[in-house]
């Protein structure tokens, strides 16, 4: 197998947004925004998120590790250090590792039943 | 003036007169008695963990940091004198020197043991009282500036009263306290779906020594948590996917560390109305909270006590604690939820969020005349009194 390290040390997503009503059993069918971090390198990886918001100041640092070699897939709806940021409300997130990973950002829209899903590769900026 | 003084939570502040730090009984005699001279009030301050002002005060704050350590045990009787400020962990560290232990902690172990029996401070398990449960004795100076000694053998009642007494009856100086013999223990957490916990709640809670969960609001996702002695309890759950394990004496693996900082409001209801009144808090909360919570919800076990004012007084009760960053607004929250755990005849945890006053909390406690009776003989002068007490207590 390569060493070779996969991605980017900095991401960014603009187009947050998790709808506060939810239909259907949970957690699977739970609204959300889920992230993907996959960190390919033999090192663990540090994850630290910052959240931005059309109104109020940023809300961070979030800190999420990932085990080198390893993916690991969270909803930003459950995280609630340093705070749970709200429903409902647009924002923007900037992740930060110390080693390249690659993250994807996962949508997840269940306001009505017909399920919307869409997923998308964050944006990467360096 | 002294410093302003924060509590642990931030979500109170208050300027005291002045902060005294007593050494020994003889200074808390002679602080009670100074205060009695100037008409001056005493409030005092454990570590600062409750999150109502029961220790506010703009006069005297008194810190018992410097009234530390174990003072003496019998081996036989297992009971051990310990001086009122020391932390839940410092006691559980030199009990386990001494072939010891403490029957339960509560979520975290940095209240000073005085404090932590001031309020009724519990950890989880059905067949487990709270902690001031173990006071079998004290030494206390009274609010006319008397040193009292009162026993559970000798004066059953007066203890019942003292058990939790928010420091309204006294400054307690020194506490007796019955241990258990030490024994390692296995500490196990589980992660499953709330309804496969409730499916199984009374196997988990009566098959443990000690269990409760925590309820994730915004994914339906439960932790459960088990302790049990070496070699008894439930071990590996069928139903739900193993997430920790670990082994030690109760004092190092029960307690967790906290530093994300929350205010909480946590209710006791009788036991056989837990499921139901949570359910009814789950509804609501998916409902209408979610938006702005994230923070789980904590369900505990606790066994009925005889203390006059304990949330647990002659009734086995499931605790509920709904909980908020520290940062975010709790109030609305707190406020939609509390009409819930009243209706299934809720008494308030002492140290956390409630917003019922003496004409609420009356009806709730069938000793609670006593209680006042025994308050107005220790203390005529309300030496030990604030605001806040005058209005919970309605004196
Ligand atoms: C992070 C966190 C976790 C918690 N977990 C739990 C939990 O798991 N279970 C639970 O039940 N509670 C829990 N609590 C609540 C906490 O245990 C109580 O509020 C407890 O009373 C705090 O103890 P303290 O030492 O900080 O005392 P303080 O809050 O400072 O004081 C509490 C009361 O005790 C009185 N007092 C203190 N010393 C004396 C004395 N020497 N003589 C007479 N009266 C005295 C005070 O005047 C006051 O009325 C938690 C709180 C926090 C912040």
């Amino acid at each position: 197998m390569s060493n070779k390290a996969v991605g980017m040390k900095k991401w960014a997503f603009s187009d947050g947004y998790i709808p506060v009503q939810s239909t259907g059993h949970e957690p699977d069918f739970v609204s959300s925004d889920k992230l993907s971090v996959l960190n390919t390198t033999k090192e663990d990886a540090t994850i630290n998120i910052t959240l931005y918001f059309t109104d109020g100041e940023p809300v961070g640092e979030f800190k999420i590790e990932v085990k080198a070699e390893r993916v690991r897939k969270f909803r930003i709806n459950d995280l609630i250090d340093p705070q749970a940021i709200p429903l409902g409300v647009a924002y923007a997130g900037v992740i930060e590792s110390n080693v390249p990973v690659v993250v994807q950002f996962t949508k997840q829209n269940t306001a009505q039943s017909k399920l919307a899903l869409m997923g998308t590769m964050a944006f990467p900026l360096d | 003036m002294a410093e302003e003084w924060v509590n642990w939570s931030g979500s109170l502040r208050f300027t005291p007169g002045v902060v005294e730090r007593p050494n020994n009984e003889e200074a808390v005699r002679q602080l009670v008695t100074q205060a009695l001279e100037q008409k001056k009030k005493i409030r005092i301050a454990g570590a600062g963990h409750s999150s109502v002002p029961l220790v506010k005060t703009d006069q005297i704050l008194v810190e018992q940091g410097k009234m530390n350590g174990v003072i003496a045990h019998d081996e036989e009787t297992r009971r051990v004198k310990v001086l009122p400020g020391i932390h839940i962990a410092e006691i559980g560290e030199a009990l386990v020197r001494r072939g010891l232990s403490m029957h339960n902690t509560g979520d975290v172990d940095f209240q000073r043991l005085a404090g932590a029996f001031g309020t009724g401070t519990h950890g989880s398990g059905i067949k487990l009282q709270n902690l001031p449960g173990m006071l079998t004795g004290c030494r206390l100076v009274d609010g006319r500036g008397r040193i009292r000694e009162f026993t559970q053998e000798n004066n059953p009642e007066m203890m019942n009263a003292l058990r939790v007494s928010l420091g309204a009856l006294g400054f307690f100086t020194e506490l007796t306290i019955q241990t258990e013999t030490a024994r390692k223990f296995t500490r196990e957490e589980y992660c499953t779906h709330i309804d496969t916990c409730m499916e199984h709640l009374d196997e988990l809670i009566n098959k443990n020594m000690m269990f409760d969960f925590y309820w994730y609001p915004r994914n339906d996702l439960v932790k459960l948590r088990l302790c049990n002695p070496e070699g008894e309890g439930m071990n590996k759950l069928s139903f739900a996917h193993k997430i920790k394990h670990e082994e030690g004496w109760l004092y190092q693996i029960l307690p967790r560390d906290r530093k994300l900082k929350f205010d909480e409001m946590e209710y006791a209801i009788p036991y056989e109305a837990g499921p139901a009144c949570f359910q009814e808090i789950r509804k609501r909360v998916k409902e209408k909270h979610r938006q702005y919570v994230a923070w789980r919800l904590f369900y505990r076990t606790i066994a009925a006590d005889e203390g006059y004012l304990s949330p647990f007084h002659k009734r086995d009760s499931v605790t509920i604690a709904v909980l908020q960053n520290n940062v975010l607004e709790h109030e609305r929250y707190f406020n939609d939820i509390e009409p819930i755990f009243r209706a299934y005849g809720g008494r308030p945890h002492w140290g956390k969020k409630f917003s019922l006053k003496a004409e609420e909390l009356r009806p709730l406690y069938p000793k609670w005349d006593e209680f006042l009776q025994i308050r107005k003989e220790m203390d005529p002068e309300g030496v030990f009194l604030n605001e806040y007490l005058k209005e919970i207590l309605g004196v």
